[in-house]
């Protein structure tokens, strides 16, 4: 853009360089610029966003440009690329934004090679962050950027950086009150960063004293990171650890309010903390949202990821959080129903509950996908049959409040010794299947009914085919237990899911793989490699056929049991994918990872639709709520928290537990929600008064941020303590009897 | 791990004809054991590449009716992963008998497959035994195989014996589809003793059957 050209043109040729000066005249007389007339007058208004980008005037511009060549002109080039969409209706080069990124391109790539040759060889790389930085980038600069970027290039004198980190820790702490809770988010992520470039740049002993001196000041919830980042003390050290190289190229992303922002940027840009304000732009990501600054509560509730923030726009993908329609059918009542209440006659029942299945059908949920956006399998015979099942139970099923707390059930796993790793129940509460440390997988029944797997071949062959029992007859009964177990795999197994037809049992495993079994046979029928490393978690679609796990490659992966490949590979995370849910319309997707965020994604086309940040260590368990519309996640820090999806917002923090959560589950109509974790305790909190009366208007989505009322001890229902069982499991039977599940562990 | 380590520096080093183990050698030991053993997942841009190419695909749609969702048999793990060896044992003098060897039933409609048992092609010497191809019915999609005869039988005077084979005996189609067939091969191995477990199972059969 002309005021880049008109400044270097300046610069040139008063450092009497005036072969480059004539190349880049020649070069920029392509875009059509008359910069003859144009560098005598630079006065151009830098109209644009940027508030102090207009006050300088030309001769500012040129100043800058004169007084230190290096770094200022990658400060005074950012400031100018920000506007360049309003600049470059000014100058003569086709409208629109191609043409102005082209323009600014071509200019970048002959400013630098001018000075390039004039081998201001450091010069040229900041004009390339700047340009990046400052919005202009274009995909075909993207390698060279990514190159200089992973360079970590050298801001400065390496002994400088502790003076340039306590200045500004100076600065952050004598400003107001208000600014400084916001401003002191800059504190971990420039230390960090600071850190590793000069490690990177193999400055040992600098890094060294670096880490010593400023390390206790950061917020306690990084206390883990840096115990990690402390053990990096070499350049090789990094080089297999991809959570740090991700850390390194990826922006962290900050929320900081326009006036606190302000008030940083000048600070930044006056010429003695120039060194920050570059390193700032080079890894910082500053979402700027106009309102009030937040309290440092409010920033605390919501921090802790690796990768920063979420910013806003992350959020803003309209997400499908209705059900989809129940098929209709009829009920079929039959005299089988104990109750008495029916008695007067069958047809008078029938109408009442076919009025409850129509209603919901007449409107479509504007909230709710449609039922093909992706293809599900029909109901068979015998999925209609259970659901028949499941209407009759619900019918039965005890309303839960704050009045009628559920009775809970708990499964002691004895004599496991440290070995349980993973347990899941059917859905009517029929079978038990816990994985184990010793790769195996065992199935138990906790109905009266044994289980029993299918006769062989050799027997089958004697039943009569014509019999109208011959699928009871086809079951062996001679090796029918209450217990089968399931060899296969070579490695812990980490995660188990019953399918909702109950006829196959998923587990995945450290091995790598995911194995279906059949629950008809009790043997393993498939093994799906996708993963080659540990596969933290696997579950069933709540229709059957799909399935999703995750895993340490950090990337979740959806599969359907006919396809030996993946369907779907959601990459994003910077950590371990360490809990996978879907959600009960089955077109989306939540992960949870060791980065501390949770992720929403579209299944249809594997985008990332939400983030979720607030948690200050890795995710164990989601629960979405039976209305499609909220999801609650547990971590290792023993925070519960609450998230509406469709707003993309946090709506509660349930605080309570003192050790990591891993068992979430909402109650069948969403009334309660109970929280298990290894505190040994079972929790259960008032679901609907945590959900209602949210002011979730334009003003609040805009900033994204809610105020969160400090409501815990309201909410908590009842916390019952097991005798050094911790909870691995939670399960609501179809009449919300809660079912919990751990190992005794002896300490 | 530091001992090999060690040991493998020691070997660089004596290549480059060093007189004593260098750091440099203790680093290369260092990369060329990472490379082998402590590998780790891909980068992150490698992983957003393919994930962009693999979520380009649109869902696959599923087929109606067509039972147990499993993919092709060579990626599942239901194959027998055994054959029986067979015997060169010495031919008892009961001819004729018809046993009924083991039957493999097709997949059962609206369940998944059972795993066919081993049905092992058996090296036999003078039993021409035809050995059924598998029969795929249209509709429901399970496979039958008709096994082979599992008979081993040497014997220097072959007394040849009867080789039936039914293939699809349709009344044996019951109207739940489930289609059973025999094979019915005479055997003359009362003597084997590779599975003499089996074998009198199967002479249970004969008696129940006759």
């Amino acid at each position: 853009d002309r005021q880049t050209l008109v400044a270097v043109l300046q610069f040139l040729r008063r450092s009497n360089l005036r072969e480059s000066e004539e190349i880049l005249r020649r070069e920029a007389r392509l875009l059509g610029d008359d910069l003859g007339a144009a560098a005598l007058s630079p006065a151009g208004v830098l109209g644009g966003p940027d508030g102090d980008a207009g006050s300088l005037g030309g001769e500012a511009l040129l100043s800058r440009v004169t007084a230190a060549p290096a770094v200022a002109m990658g400060g005074s080039v950012a400031t100018v690329a920000s506007s360049s969409p309003g600049v470059a209706a000014v100058a003569a080069v086709p409208p629109g934004k191609g043409g102005a990124r082209a323009g600014s391109r071509l200019t970048s790539r002959v400013v630098s090679h001018c000075i390039f040759g004039s081998s201001f060889r450091l010069s040229d790389k900041l004009l390339f962050n700047a340009f990046a930085v400052g919005g202009g980038v274009v995909v075909e600069d993207q390698p060279d950027v990514s190159a200089v970027l992973s360079a970590y290039n050298q801001q400065g004198d390496p002994t400088l950086y502790e003076e340039y980190y306590s200045g500004l820790k100076h600065f952050i702490e004598c400003s107001l009150d208000c600014h400084r809770a916001e401003l002191s988010q800059l504190f971990y992520p420039l230390f960090v960063h600071m850190y590793l470039e000069l490690v990177y740049n193999q400055h040992e002993s600098e890094a060294k004293s670096f880490f010593e001196r400023f390390h206790g000041d950061q917020e306690c919830y990084y206390q883990d990171d840096l115990r990690v980042l402390s053990s990096l003390t070499k350049k090789e050290h990094m080089k297999g650890n991809e959570t740090m190289l991700d850390f390194r190229t990826s922006k962290f992303v900050l929320r900081i309010s326009r006036d606190s922002y302000q008030l940083l940027k000048r600070h930044l840009q006056e010429k003695q903390n120039n060194q920050i304000w570059n390193i700032v732009q080079e890894h910082l990501y500053i979402d700027i949202f106009d309102g009030m600054p937040r309290s440092k509560q409010q920033i605390d509730a919501m921090v802790g990821s690796l990768a920063g923030e979420a910013k806003r726009e992350a959020n803003k993908a309209k997400v499908f959080f209705g059900l989809l329609k129940e098929p209709e059918f009829d009920v079929p009542l039959d005299d089988e129903d104990e109750e008495g209440e029916n008695e007067e006659g069958k047809p008078k029942k029938k109408k009442p509950k076919k009025d409850s299945v129509g209603s919901k059908s007449k409107k479509q949920d504007p909230n709710a996908p449609p039922q093909n956006r992706i293809p599900l399998p029909e109901l068979k015979d015998s999925d209609k049959l259970d659901k028949v099942m499941n209407m009759k139970e619900a019918a039965k099923r005890v309303r839960l409040g704050p009045e009628c707390l559920p009775s809970i059930c708990f499964y002691t796993f004895l004599n496991a010794y440290q070995g349980l790793t993973a347990v899941d129940v059917t859905d009517d509460s029929s079978m038990i299947v816990g994985g184990f440390a010793d790769s195996t997988v065992r199935v138990w029944s906790v109905t009266p009914k044994k289980l029993r797997s299918v006769k062989t071949a050799a027997d089958l062959s004697l039943i009569d085919k014509e019999s109208d029992d011959v699928l009871e007859r086809i079951m062996d009964e001679k090796t029918a237990s209450e217990l089968k177990i399931l060899y296969g795999h070579s490695g812990p197994v980490y995660g188990t899911s019953f399918s909702p037809d109950r006829n196959y049992l998923l587990s995945c495993s450290e091995d790598g793989t995911v194995r279906l079994w059949s629950l008809q046979t009790f043997t393993c029928l498939v093994g799906y490699k996708g993963h080659n490393y540990p596969v933290w978690d696997t579950q069933f679609s709540p229709y059957g056929y799909y399935f999703v796990s995750g895993g340490y490659d950090r990337v979740a992966r959806l599969w359907a049991t006919d396809h030996y490949q993946p369907l779907r590979i959601f990459a994003g995370h910077l950590a371990d994918v360490t809990c996978t849910r879907f959600h009960p319309n089955s077109n989306y997707i939540a992960t949870g990872s060791a980065d501390r965020t949770v992720r929403l994604w579209d299944v249809l086309n594997g985008n990332c639709v939400r983030i979720f940040t607030g948690h200050k260590g890795p995710i164990h368990s989601l629960a979405f709520s039976p209305n499609g519309r909220f999801l609650a996640t547990g971590a290792t820090d023993g925070r519960v928290l609450l998230w509406d999806i469709g707003h993309g917002l946090m709506v509660g923090e349930l605080k309570g537990h003192t050790d990591t959560v891993y068992a979430l589950r909402f109650s069948r109509d969403g009334e309660i929600l109970a929280s298990g974790s290894m505190d040994n305790t079972v929790r259960l909190w008032d679901a609907v008064k945590a959900f209602e009366d949210l002011e979730t208007d334009d003003f609040t989505t805009a900033t994204g941020h809610i105020n969160l009322p400090e409501n815990s001890q309201d909410l908590l229902l009842g916390t019952y303590m097991t005798k050094s069982t911790p909870v691995v499991h939670l399960h609501f039977t179809r009449r919300n009897l809660l079912l919990a599940a751990g190992a005794y562990s002896s300490q | 791990y530091v001992t090999t380590i060690l040991e493998d520096a020691k070997i660089y080093s004596s290549h480059a004809k060093k007189s004593s183990v260098d750091a440099d050698d203790v680093r290369l030991a260092i990369q060329c054991r990472t490379d082998q053993s402590f590998t780790s997942p891909p980068p992150r841009d490698f992983l957003l590449d393919i994930a962009r190419q693999k979520n380009q695909t649109p869902l696959p749609l599923i087929k109606p009716y067509s039972g147990p969702r499993l993919p092709p048999d060579r990626y599942c793990l239901t194959a027998p992963n055994y054959r029986l060896k067979s015997l060169q044992k010495k031919v008892s003098s009961s001819a004729g008998r018809i046993t009924v060897p083991r039957l493999s039933v097709g997949a059962v409609s609206s369940r998944p497959s059972t795993p066919t048992l081993g049905t092992p092609s058996a090296q036999t010497v003078s039993v021409s035994t035809k050995v059924g191809t598998p029969v795929s019915l249209t509709g429901q999609r399970f496979t039958v195989q008709i096994p082979s005869s599992q008979a081993a039988v040497k014997s220097a005077t072959p007394t040849t014996p009867t080789v039936q084979n039914v293939l699809i005996n349709p009344s044996l189609i019951g109207p739940k589809n489930i289609l059973i067939t025999t094979n019915m091969v005479s055997s003359q191995n009362t003597s084997n003793e590779a599975n003499p477990m089996k074998r009198k199972h199967e002479d249970d059969d004969d008696y129940d059957n006759l």
